[in-house]
């Protein structure tokens, strides 16, 4: 709470304030009082200089130097300066030069600035340096102090009366000034400063309520709407603050999806591990039964784990894409891809268990390489995925062939076909549109297809490729993906595919 | 001479096995257990690195870095159990030859290992020779055992585009379209009769394979 006080907005608002209003008040104040001076500095050495003309004051002044340039009587001569002999008319005296502060008082000096008059106050070097540059100088004085002083080089410049030096003063509301004479301009600054504070006092409360309820909000999960009435700024930070509350558990709830897709996900896959695994311990346990009581191990039983140990590696590849795939946007990373190498590699996985089964597995790259643009990973798991299932269908004695050509100069196709039992043609659609109507077989689907195919057509979609089934002429399936065909020469050291 | 294979592989069982199934097919294989850097003076000799990525302690890619940071052009076929297009592009830009996803089965990584270090056919100028069989490129003559043997022209285009590359299947698509006369109406059927004549000609010798479903190849075993 001590820190809130320190920190807090209103406090802050008060050490705001009075750091800016106190320099300002400061530099006003200065800026009042350099005009004063300047003004006070003018109309002396206005009357000083008009006086000086009259050739009478030489005389008056060398005269008495100790004594010239008392004050005198507004519009009355004084005594001193009245000169002897029979009165003579005057002249209307002068407006008042002074009309404000106190009368001006003069002081003469001689040659050295010293002056005969004991109430003349001392000059000093830095004074006397100013005349140098004119014959007239006003001297330095605190601008928040009333004294003026001018001094002035006499027309005539010599003897007890060399320079006068005229002292007046400032007064509040003198002409050129810029505050007013009273300071009761104070208060309608102190009267701002109370206004800003009361101002803000309602918009502190609001703030401290929109950190209540956004506290209450994060609480809860960000569940809570952040209530924003009015049009400020207050209320757009609370609206600001709705949208992000409102965002953060949207992204809580995507999070919470994904995780339920991946619990999902690995509780199925774990499941379609499973079974083929089970498989394989039982076929092992035949073959170890058979080894134990002396008899030669059945080379289908063999074969059969050997298909299902193919199998497992299949499916967890598949399964590692279908998580890519169900991922929302696939993190595909596309690339220039050597197919005939591709091909190759495909043939090569799946040759070993093929001549397990006793299936002849042919294949066929064009001379020239091919290469398109695909995910390597992703393209060639749909390959294999549509190679193994024209072997793993077939038959002992059975054929597959898995032929790479161009199908135009910019069209590539991959075909495998096989002798196998095949899909009647009236399951050919169905099979064929499996990827628009999602994937909801999994694995071990009654009609045999599964997640390979499946995968196979959603890879298909994702690189733009023609995925068709039809029945091949020696009676089984043929599965055909035409492509887009790009130059081979980018398949260089840094393509996928240096075959 | 046998050819070296450097194996680096940290699991004892899969290394030993794939240790073995080199030995079987003909290669000297050295297994290093742990990842280390490869030494310039360890380089001679050695056909080809098979190099798992996922190594305890050292990152495979690493050795693969500093491997081809030296110069060095030994081709390193990678292993890893991921099968991730990412990994894959790293491999390659760092130089790795061939990339195999784990789980494999012993024939496949044999086969693997020997396209890699397979030596290009043999084809001195104009001429192939395949086993018994000798094909002049430039003078059109084809020879068995030295015995000379007349060929038409579409015979022997039809000969040269198989022995172009032995033991590999053309399609019969290929053929029609690049052996035939284009002049006379050929079809698959025509391309079948002159396969037939072409291996009446070349007698037992030579053998002009048919291909399940593709189309025709030459043998490469003896018969």
């Amino acid at each position: 709470m001590k820190l809130r006080f320190l920190g807090g907005l209103r406090s802050r608002l008060v050490i705001v304030t009075i750091l800016v209003t106190v320099p300002m008040v400061v530099l006003l104040m200065w800026l009042d009082g350099r005009a004063r001076h300047r003004a006070a500095a003018y109309a002396l050495s206005d009357g000083i200089t008009r006086r000086l003309q009259h050739p009478e004051e030489r005389t008056r002044c060398e005269a008495s130097p100790s004594t010239w340039g008392r004050p005198r009587p507004h519009g009355r001569p004084r005594p001193a300066d009245v000169p002897d002999g029979p009165p003579r008319p005057r002249p209307r005296p002068p407006p008042p030069m002074f009309p404000m502060g106190a009368p001006p008082v003069s002081y003469a000096y001689d040659e050295h600035l010293v002056s005969a008059n004991p109430a003349a106050p001392l000059l000093t070097a830095a004074d006397r340096r100013k005349l140098d540059e004119s014959s007239m100088a006003v001297l330095d004085r605190p601008w928040y102090g009333d004294d003026v002083d001018v001094l002035v080089r006499t027309p005539w410049g010599s003897g007890p009366c060399s320079f006068v030096l005229v002292h007046g003063t400032t007064t509040p509301g003198f002409i050129g000034a810029l505050l007013p004479a009273s300071p009761i301009w104070l208060l309608p600054l102190a009267a701002v400063l109370l206004a800003i504070l009361i101002a803000v006092g309602p918009m502190v409360a609001r703030i401290r309520r929109l950190t209540a309820a956004v506290q209450r909000s994060a609480a809860h999960g960000f569940s809570g709407r952040i209530p924003a009435d009015g049009h400020d700024e207050v209320a757009e930070l609370a609206r600001a603050f709705d949208a992000a509350s409102r965002e953060v558990q949207a992204q809580l709830a995507a999070k919470d999806q994904r995780e339920k897709t991946l619990r999902e996900f690995l509780s199925n896959t774990t499941h379609d591990v499973m079974i083929p695994l089970t498989v394989l311990h039982a076929h092992l346990t035949t073959l170890r039964e058979a080894h134990a009581s002396g008899r030669a191990p059945d080379p289908l039983i063999l074969t059969a784990a050997m298909d299902e140990a193919h199998y497992i590696g299949a499916l967890l590849h598949n399964l590692a894409i279908a998580a890519k795939l169900d991922a929302g946007a696939p993190g595909m990373i596309k690339g220039p891809v050597d197919l005939n190498a591709l091909v190759t590699r495909v043939v090569s996985r799946h040759a070993p268990i093929a001549r397990q089964r006793a299936i002849a597995l042919e294949h066929a790259i064009p001379e020239k390489a091919l290469a398109t643009e695909a995910d390597v990973t992703m393209l060639e798991q749909a390959v294999s995925n549509v190679l193994y299932n024209a072997i793993r269908h077939n038959r002992t004695g059975g054929h597959v062939a898995l032929i790479l050509e161009p199908r135009s100069q910019t069209r590539f196709r991959v075909r495998v076909i096989d002798d196998g039992p095949g899909i009647p043609p009236e399951q050919l659609d169905r099979v064929a549109q499996r990827g628009e109507r999602g994937h909801a077989a999994r694995t071990r689907a009654p009609d045999g297809q599964g997640l390979g195919l499946d995968i196979a057509h959603r890879v298909a979609s994702l690189h733009g490729h023609k995925l068709k089934f039809a029945e091949s002429e020696y009676g089984g399936l043929e599965v055909e993906i035409e492509g887009d065909q790009i130059d081979p020469s980018s398949l260089r050291k840094d393509s996928i595919t240096s075959a | 001479m046998p050819e070296r294979i450097l194996l680096i592989e940290d699991d004892q069982e899969l290394g030993s096995q794939i240790v073995e199934s080199l030995k079987k097919a003909g290669f000297e294989p050295t297994w290093w257990r742990t990842g280390r850097h490869v030494e310039a003076q360890q380089l001679p000799g050695l056909v080809l690195i098979i190099l798992d990525l996922m190594l305890p302690q050292t990152y495979g890619l690493d050795i693969l870095k500093e491997l081809r940071s030296t110069g060095a052009e030994v081709p390193v076929l990678v292993l890893s159990a991921r099968n991730d297009t990412a990994d894959k592009v790293r491999a390659l830009k760092l130089g790795a030859d061939d990339y195999m996803t784990k789980p494999f089965w012993p024939e496949e990584l044999v086969e693997r290992v020997r396209a890699r270090v397979r030596r290009p056919a043999m084809q001195r100028g104009d001429a192939l020779e395949i086993g018994k069989l000798r094909i002049d490129l430039a003078s059109r003559g084809v020879s068995v055992e030295g015995g000379a043997i007349e060929l038409t022209r579409v015979e022997f285009d039809l000969l040269a585009a198989l022995a172009r590359r032995p033991g590999v299947a053309v399609t019969r698509g290929w053929l029609v379209e690049h052996v035939l006369d284009p002049d006379r109406e050929g079809n698959e059927r025509t391309l079948d009769v002159h396969v037939s004549r072409l291996r009446k000609k070349l007698g037992a010798g030579v053998r002009v394979e048919t291909v399940w479903g593709i189309g025709y190849r030459l043998g490469t075993e003896a018969p």
